[in-house]
């Protein structure tokens, strides 16, 4: 137990009769960078919330650092949570907003004094203590935020979409920031986020959900190049997977716009005639392969290192192909596409990964 | 080139200059009513009797006007404290209970939370002479009737509506994260509600404060019927026996003096917390 920073137990959340959070089941290791992600809606900010104390568990366990904690107040849990929308206090100093959870907790003036001078060290935010948070920008006032979650030397951090109100460039370099924060500090970090780039480029370990469920859960690898469904596949990487409708044909190759495509898989469980969806990710595919699948460009998008080819395979079935080198590709162009058969992937009809 | 310049300076020169008097026009418009009372209330006694032109008084200063004053009813003192008190205490009982219910309605969960809100409010439809005489008898049965605090509390009851109305918008402005990163903060129940977001929904406090004590201070219907006390009686009745004379003779100084010492600590209270009208305070605290 003590190796686990956060344990969750058949995690449940209800809203009335509606179940949002179904089962959940997760060992987040001591020490991870673990990162929530998935569509609006799926319930990683309610599980989040719920490991903050702040939503209550209809059922299950939460177990912080081997304790549980399922129904302690959110101050005693040892955790800090960052908001996606900072939560300053308004009417305090800075220098009030990082000592007010001491103070809330009788904490002596000198130990106050010393780690928020600490904290203010790390993220350099000394020269703005005296202002209040209607005085900085937006990337100030994150920085206060997370001085405020460090100054309670957490066992576990929560990072709502800390960085979603932030413009871009602000994005990338408190990205880097707050990677940076959690080598030198080396607490439990957990993280949500609908950016798929925070989440491949933050966590040891990424965990998908969907609807209230884990769909995956893994390093950033695993769940990049060895996805357990469809819907990981898809969501994970940028453009997303190209999912096109196949039959299998029992041969070891499946019939995709009426040409047998080989397929990496025995094909347990599976009997010729099945459906099945066929994943090939854009960066994967090689233009101009000789006796490839042939499709035709619809549209080109140049960004300058890259090009997106939006395609369509012969039968209709739309297609994205990533292109940086090689002969000018115009729309209207027919081309032909070829993919190494480990970078195949094969899903049955309910979308579970066939290996 | 200097021509242009020129034109432009006398533009602006205009624009200032008619943007300047017409502020002042508007404050002569509004500040004269308060001017000419206090001026007409330091008339000498019998040139209180004279038409009311010119206002300030001709034939030096005297407090004339207030000395007849205090001698209606139990003196003037007496009345304004007694005014003073219902105030006073009216604003701060309806702050505090408004404070919590509005902290309630905004953030709680419970059942009929919204039928329950909108009887609240639809008792604002509800003339308030109307209820009067239930009024009195309840206080009658209470052991209330012709004491200060039955006034202040029927005054409380009339006030709660709206403050409550008040209170749970100033609430709601309040985002949730900033009461949740309190909790993780350790701040609990009265604690959270006090260091934290009392200062958030101080302007809505100061309205609340404002409009109770305005209402209250200035308030005769319920004040005539409930208090049978000469003593107990607040300043508009004792405006009301100066204003209806003695005699038949009304003494118009008494009368501009008995406006003077209502309206001044009106003014006082407003100029006092208008400051806390502020905008801005939530600037900052998110997004």
């Amino acid at each position: 137990m003590s190796d686990s920073g956060v344990q969750l137990t058949e995690v449940r959340k209800s809203f009335g009769s509606m179940e949002v959070i179904h089962g959940v089941n997760l060992t987040i290791p001591d020490g991870a960078f673990v990162v929530f992600v998935g569509p609006s809606g799926c319930g990683k900010s309610t599980l989040l919330r719920m490991i903050a104390g702040l939503e209550e568990v209809t059922d299950g366990e939460i177990a912080i650092k081997g304790r549980e904690v399922t129904d302690v107040d959110p101050s005693q849990r040892g955790i800090a949570m960052v908001f996606q929308s900072y939560a300053l206090y308004p009417h305090m100093t800075v220098r009030d907003n990082l000592a007010f959870g001491l103070k809330m907790q009788r904490t002596e003036k000198a130990v106050i004094d010393e780690r928020v001078a600490a904290a203010a060290a790390i993220l350099k935010i000394e020269p703005l203590m005296d202002r209040r948070p209607g005085q900085l920008s937006g990337g100030q006032r994150q920085r206060v935020a997370i001085g405020r979650a460090i100054v309670r030397q957490p066992e576990v951090f929560l990072f709502d979409e800390p960085l979603s109100n932030l413009d871009a460039e602000l994005r990338v370099s408190m990205r880097v920031e707050i990677a940076r924060l959690h080598r030198e500090l080396g607490n439990t970090m957990i993280y949500v986020t609908h950016d798929q780039t925070e989440a491949m480029t933050l966590a040891d370990v990424i965990v998908v959900l969907r609807d209230g469920r884990v769909e995956q859960s893994g390093s950033p690898r695993t769940v990049y190049e060895d996805p357990d469904n469809a819907f990981v596949a898809g969501f994970i990487g940028s453009p997303r997977m190209n999912l096109l409708d196949a039959v299998w044909r029992g041969d070891g190759k499946v019939e995709l716009a009426g040409r047998a495509e080989a397929a990496p898989i025995a094909g347990d469980g599976l009997a010729a005639g099945d459906k099945v969806t066929f994943g090939l990710r854009p960066e994967h595919l090689v233009v101009g392969a000789p006796g490839g699948i042939e499709a035709r460009v619809d549209v080109l998008e140049y960004l300058g290192g890259t090009r997106y080819l939006y395609c369509q395979l012969t039968d209709g079935q739309p297609l994205i192909v990533e292109y940086r080198d090689g002969p000018d590709v115009r729309p209207g162009d027919t081309i032909t596409l070829g993919c190494p058969p480990n970078r195949r992937y094969i899903f049955n009809e309910g979308g579970l990964r066939i290996r | 080139m200097t021509t242009k310049k020129e034109a432009r300076a006398r533009r602006a020169m205009l624009g200032a200059g008619g943007y300047h008097g017409t502020g002042i026009l508007l404050a002569v418009f509004f500040l004269a009513p308060f001017a000419i009372t206090i001026l007409s209330s330091f008339r000498h006694g019998t040139e209180a009797r004279l038409p009311p032109i010119p206002p300030w008084p001709t034939t030096g200063f005297s407090l004339d006007a207030y000395r007849n004053l205090d001698s209606f009813g139990a003196g003037v003192w007496q009345h304004t404290l007694n005014s003073a008190a219902v105030a006073v205490g009216t604003a701060l009982l309806t702050v505090v209970v408004s404070l919590l219910a509005g902290y309630g309605f905004s953030r709680y969960r419970f059942v009929f939370k919204n039928a329950l809100f909108v009887l609240i409010i639809a008792t604002l439809m509800i003339p308030f002479q109307s209820i009067l005489t239930p009024l009195f008898i309840i206080l009658a049965k209470l052991g209330l009737n012709n004491s200060l605090i039955g006034l202040t509390l029927v005054y409380v009851t009339l006030q709660l509506p709206f403050s409550v109305f008040m209170m749970r918008n100033a609430f709601d402005a309040v985002p949730k994260e900033i009461e949740e990163a309190a909790r993780i903060d350790g701040a609990r129940d009265l604690g959270l509600l006090v260091r934290v977001l009392l200062p958030l929904v101080l302007p809505g406090i100061v309205t609340v404060a404002i409009f109770a004590f305005l209402n209250s201070w200035n308030e005769f219907l319920a004040a005539l019927v409930l208090l049978s006390d000469n003593s107990k009686f607040t300043l508009p009745i004792l405006i009301s026996a100066v204003r209806a004379g003695r005699l038949g003779a009304i003494d118009w100084g008494a009368v501009q003096a008995g406006v003077t010492v209502m309206s001044v600590p009106c003014l006082f209270v407003f100029l006092l917390l208008q400051r806390y009208y502020m905008r801005g305070l939530m600037a900052g605290a998110v997004k």
